[in-house]
């Protein structure tokens, strides 16, 4: 018995030794690394038929994806920046492809935009990684954010669409629904309490409040200037009248699921992704444009027009990566029109074409889910077409050159401002706290210029 | 029934209310993912909430399999928390013996050293981590995992298997060794199946971190095949889209194997935990 | 066949672990007599994998991170400039910093206080004889092997303040007239506590309940005879027993809480609500990798390391008594 035993471990010791080497093989080939954001299984899924194609043509190369959370992607990417490793390509806002660029990390993509033929690349989001008259990164697709609303109570309300802030809480009001013991049934709006979220929102309302966040010149932060402020007395008044008490503890899809159920009657963020949530969670004869409808965003008491976030990241190409040009020649077939219809189809009211002449292809509308929620797919268009849709914390095109834009995004200065400020302190202290903060940062990080 | 009587069932009940209670509390929310993980989307978010599934639909399941990686990732875990187990237990078992039974000057300093090692947040090692294993050029692989988690490990199970060890008295080995046995066979057919124990309850701890480890595989692991099952679930759950029933059969699917395995060793375990903590 | 060539290595293995002493021998470093010397030398040998892997992976990342808390660098490039240590004077006057530090006190207080008091509490029901007891003992410790992600997962849908069955039932038996927002920013550290405490109070359970098993039923059986009660046998004679493994789990629990990172930071992801549970770890995390300020981050890995060193001295001078068993 004994002497059984004292084989076994022997026996295990061996096994282990012999398999180390079969674990440490993996790193061997001709390796391209992509790092994506779209995690969703069907996309993950198209997205290797894709490579799979690829690597039956081009045999040298194996391609390895991996589909990130949001949240960790920049946690990866300075890991793998630190150690020297990055991947040859990766999904990023535009505001961490300027911050790249602005180090001189990545290779320039002028050759894929050739390939795409540079003028089907469409207007509205060719400047998201343009810099210096060259093309650094071209967005996988695009999206902006969206206003979605209860179109069945909206109607049965009789109400009007919102033009201004007060506007948008008057109607938001009229929306909500109590029960006989005045308890809150469904609430006026629903917003996700995540620190990009609200830096995405303060931007957008910053913009549609006629502001701006870095001053045009020397990129100093303006959070104590009277628009940025109102934009935090509008978060006050959203939080102490429409929004559910625990609205700062919601994700995302907290927010959807919300509105799917009912629970809420509006989405201030919401985005064409949320098509399928509610396709899923709604009830089956609710579940359609009749009663999940978009409008167009109200805008500030100082802004003269509306504002949308684009939510369109760029590939970029790490020039220092071991691979870059193969990189880039895979970039340039996932972007022909077969492959790269196949991938927009996996979220077709949240993927839109980067390609002007996919929008002319008739696969590309040959699909139920694209029919059926045009209406979502058409406000964004027309947010794209009056270019009143920027990047996080981008209200003017130029503000990709502020080479912080990443640290400053990533700090949760802004989103503690709107966290003071709902939980009491006055906006103007908030702001001023929250200027100190971001002041101090960026001079710390040596970019100060005033 | 006298004061004693009424005294002892009392007792009892309270005995019992309190293990029902311990119970419950382990218990329900894994009863509740279940549930979820039974029910189609329609029910989900129902109000009031059911606790038995209408429905009953196995659909969340067969999804976790055909349209995810689960399996693969299920696989690496396995992989994974199984080598590092091992090499763990290879090292520290050695490690302890070598801290046990021979006298070297620095021995107590070395226990000693090991244990700061532990104050040191793991989150801030992962960088400097990367950038070594990159240097070595195991980045992007198990190795590296396996590496990372028992270094992690090692301070403690170096700690509990010398308590193990020394609660063996050295002079069986003395018998084995004036039988004619070597030192090596004395070690592996008298002291270890003495130790089984607590090599068994210092596994599961090993086997417990590098089964949970998330933020060093999602550093660490750069292609999908390699992941392990907390990234890969993580993953689902920042899907934009996301699928409660799925992620929540997930989490069975997570469970459950660890559940079975835990309650078949249950007893050695604690027997085992209990031997190593009689020295502290 | 597989026997022999086991048995070769066996004896291969033996034949190298020999000669390693012979080796160092020819090269004259034998001024101590032979056995001892050999004795020493397998010591060291044998506790060589151990120390080399905790040193190389441990002790280096720790020493960068040092060396790294004197810079001033940008998480991912190169340049870097030697700034002494003004980080930690920078640190000193941030109150991001301090408002940090006190969440993780009392993070961490609260969640040790109550895993040692319910892990003691379980392991003393869980010691007494009663039908299921098996059953219940591996239930026990289900929290324990839930991966963090899928314990978060899970408490995040049971806590959700619109659809979570945590609050219909409050609801429901009435115990509140509103929902609570469990997750929002008032709640949120309360959520995170009752989750560690849930998730890591069976680590002690195991722990104490397996030292119990150990003491002998004799000890007990003389103070009923004597009509001692419940509590003055817990305090006579299990506390005394279990008090060197306390004195342990304690210390490694308190050192775990204080610098635990993946529940704290999948709860609350740092901002909005997040902002609430930004404990210390969380935010040497959110400097290096979301700030970017790789060397005010380190400084803050280096704070908690100083803050731990010197509150485990502390420990152990306080308890001295309890160290010697332990």
């Amino acid at each position: 018995m004994v002497e059984k035993r004292g084989w076994l471990i022997l026996a295990i010791i061996f096994l282990f030794i012999f398999s180390l080497p079969w674990i440490v093989m993996a790193a061997e080939k001709k390796v391209v690394r992509i790092w994506h954001t779209e995690t969703e299984p069907q996309t993950v899924a198209a997205f290797q038929q894709i490579i799979n194609d690829y690597e039956k043509l081009n045999p040298d190369v194996t391609i390895k994806q991996e589909a990130l959370a949001w949240g960790d992607l920049e946690a990866k990417l300075t890991a793998a920046l630190a150690a020297g490793a990055p991947p040859e390509a990766s999904h990023g806002q535009a505001v961490t492809c300027a911050s790249f660029y602005a180090k001189g990390l990545l290779r320039d993509q002028e050759d894929i935009a050739e390939s795409i033929g540079k003028e089907n690349i469409w207007e509205a989001v060719r400047r998201q990684c343009f810099h210096d008259g060259k093309y650094y990164g071209i967005p996988h697709s695009a999206a902006t954010s969206l206003l979605i609303y209860r179109k069945d109570i909206f109607k049965a309300k009789g109400l009007k669409p919102p033009e201004t802030w007060d506007d948008f809480i008057k109607m938001a009001q009229a929306m909500m629904e109590r029960d006989k013991d005045g308890r809150v049934t469904r609430y006026g709006l629903s917003l996700p309490g995540v620190g990009l979220f609200i830096n995405i929102l303060v931007g957008e309302l910053t913009k549609a409040n006629g502001g701006r966040l870095f001053d045009k010149k020397t990129g100093r932060p303006t959070f104590t200037s009277k628009e940025v402020i109102e934009v935090l007395e509008f978060y006050k008044k959203l939080n102490d009248t429409v929004l559910p008490p625990g609205w700062l503890g919601h994700g995302y899809l907290d927010t959807f699921a919300n509105l799917a159920t009912g629970k809420a009657a509006i989405l201030y963020q919401g985005y064409g992704r949320g098509a399928g949530y509610i396709e899923k969670y709604a009830p089956k004869e609710m579940a359609n444009p009749d009663h999940f409808g978009v409008l167009v965003k109200p805008r500030g008491p100082s802004g003269k027009e509306t504002a949308a976030q684009i939510d369109a990241e760029p590939w970029m190409i790490f020039k220092n990566s071991k691979y870059p040009e193969e990189a880039a020649k895979f970039l340039k077939f996932f972007f022909k029109e077969e492959n790269y219809i196949k991938y927009l189809h996996t979220v077709p009211i949240h993927l839109l074409p980067t390609l002007k002449s996919v929008r002319n292809n008739p696969a590309y509308w040959a699909n139920d889910m694209v029919k059926k929620w045009k209406e979502w797919l058409d406000m964004q268009y027309r947010y794209f077409e009056k270019d009143q849709a920027k990047p996080t914390l981008i209200i003017e095109w130029d503000d990709l050159k502020l080479p912080f834009g990443l640290e400053i995004l990533g700090s949760g200065i802004i989103p503690d401002m709107v966290t003071d400020v709902v939980r009491g302190m006055p906006p103007a202290q908030a702001a001023a706290k929250g200027q100190a903060r971001a002041e101090e940062l960026i001079t710390k990080l040596g970019y100060k210029r005033w | 029934m006298n004061r004693f009587k009424i005294q002892k069932f009392s007792n009892r009940l309270f005995l019992y209310g309190a293990a029902l209670l311990l119970a419950l509390q382990a218990s329900f929310p894994f009863f509740w993912m279940a549930s979820t993980s039974f029910k189609p989307p329609s029910e989900v978010f129902a109000q009031p909430p059911s606790f038995i599934p209408h429905q009953v639909t196995w659909d969340n399941f067969k999804r976790l399999f055909t349209s995810t990686h689960f399996l693969i990732y299920f696989r690496n875990s396995i992989l994974v928390s199984g080598c590092t187990v091992l090499l763990t237990m290879i090292v520290s078992a050695i490690g302890a013996y070598s801290l046990t039974r021979y006298q070297y000057p620095g021995r107590e300093k070395i226990a000693g050293l090991i244990l700061c090692t532990y104050m040191f947040a793991p989150i801030m090692i992962v960088i400097p981590f990367f950038i070594l294993a990159k240097k070595i050029g195991i980045e992007n692989t198990h190795f590296a995992l396996v590496l990372a988690f028992t270094s992690f490990c090692l301070p403690f199970t170096l700690w509990l298997m010398r308590a193990f060890f020394k609660t063996i008295p050295i002079q069986l080995e003395e018998a084995a060794l004036v039988d004619g046995a070597d030192r090596i066979r004395a070690v592996i057919h008298v002291v270890l199946p003495l130790a089984l124990p607590g090599i068994i309850a210092t596994s599961i701890f090993t086997f417990i971190l590098a089964w949970n480890d998330y933020i060093f595989t999602r550093i660490l692991i750069t292609s999908d095949e390699l992941k392990t099952l907390p990234v890969g679930v993580q993953d689902l759950f920042h899907s934009a889209l996301i699928d409660w029933g799925l992620i929540m059969s997930a989490g069975m699917m997570i469970t459950i194997p660890a559940l079975l395995f835990f309650v078949t060793i249950q007893r050695y375990l604690i027997r085992g935990w209990g031997a190593g903590a009689v020295k502290g | 066949m597989k026997e022999i060539s086991i048995q070769k290595f066996e004896l291969a293995s033996i034949r190298v672990l020999n000669s390693i002493p012979n080796f160092i021998k020819r090269r004259g470093l034998d001024s101590l007599t032979k056995g001892i010397r050999r004795e020493q030398l397998i010591g060291y040998i044998t506790i060589l994998p151990a120390f080399a892997l905790i040193l190389g992976l441990i002790l280096y990342p720790v020493a960068y991170s040092i060396w790294l808390s004197l810079l001033e660098k940008h998480s991912f490039f190169p340049q870097e400039r030697f700034v002494g240590l003004e980080n930690y004077f920078y640190l000193w006057k941030d109150p991001e910093f301090w408002s940090s530090l006190k969440l993780g006190v009392i993070y961490s207080g609260w969640t040790i206080l109550f895993q040692i008091i319910l892990g003691v509490a379980a392991a003393l029901i869980l010691n007494e004889t009663f039908i299921g007891r098996g059953l219940v003992r591996a239930i026990v410790l289900f929290p324990y092997m839930v991966p963090t992600i899928v314990a978060v997962i899970l408490w995040k849908w049971l806590l959700n303040d619109t659809y979570g069955v945590v609050n219909y039932w409050l609801l429901a038996l009435g115990v509140v007239k509103d929902p609570i927002c469990w997750l929002g920013a008032d709640h949120i550290m309360l959520s995170l506590i009752i989750m560690s405490i849930w998730q890591f109070f069976p680590f002690v359970l195991l722990s104490i309940l397996a030292r119990l098993q150990t003491i002998p039923p004799e000890l007990y059986e003389a103070a009923k005879v004597d009509g001692a009660s419940a509590i003055r046998r817990f305090i006579h004679i299990t506390l005394p027993q279990i008090r060197g493994i306390l004195f342990v789990v304690i210390l490694l629990r308190s050192i775990w809480m204080f610098t635990k990172f993946d529940t704290v930071w999948l709860m609350g992801e740092g901002a909005g609500a997040g902002r609430f549970i930004r404990t210390l770890p969380v935010y040497a995390y959110m400097r290096t990798l979301t700030y970017y300020q790789a060397g005010l981050g380190a400084a803050l890995a280096v704070i908690m390391f100083a803050i731990l060193v010197v509150c485990t001295i502390l420990y152990f001078g306080l308890f001295r008594e309890e160290a010697d068993i332990g």
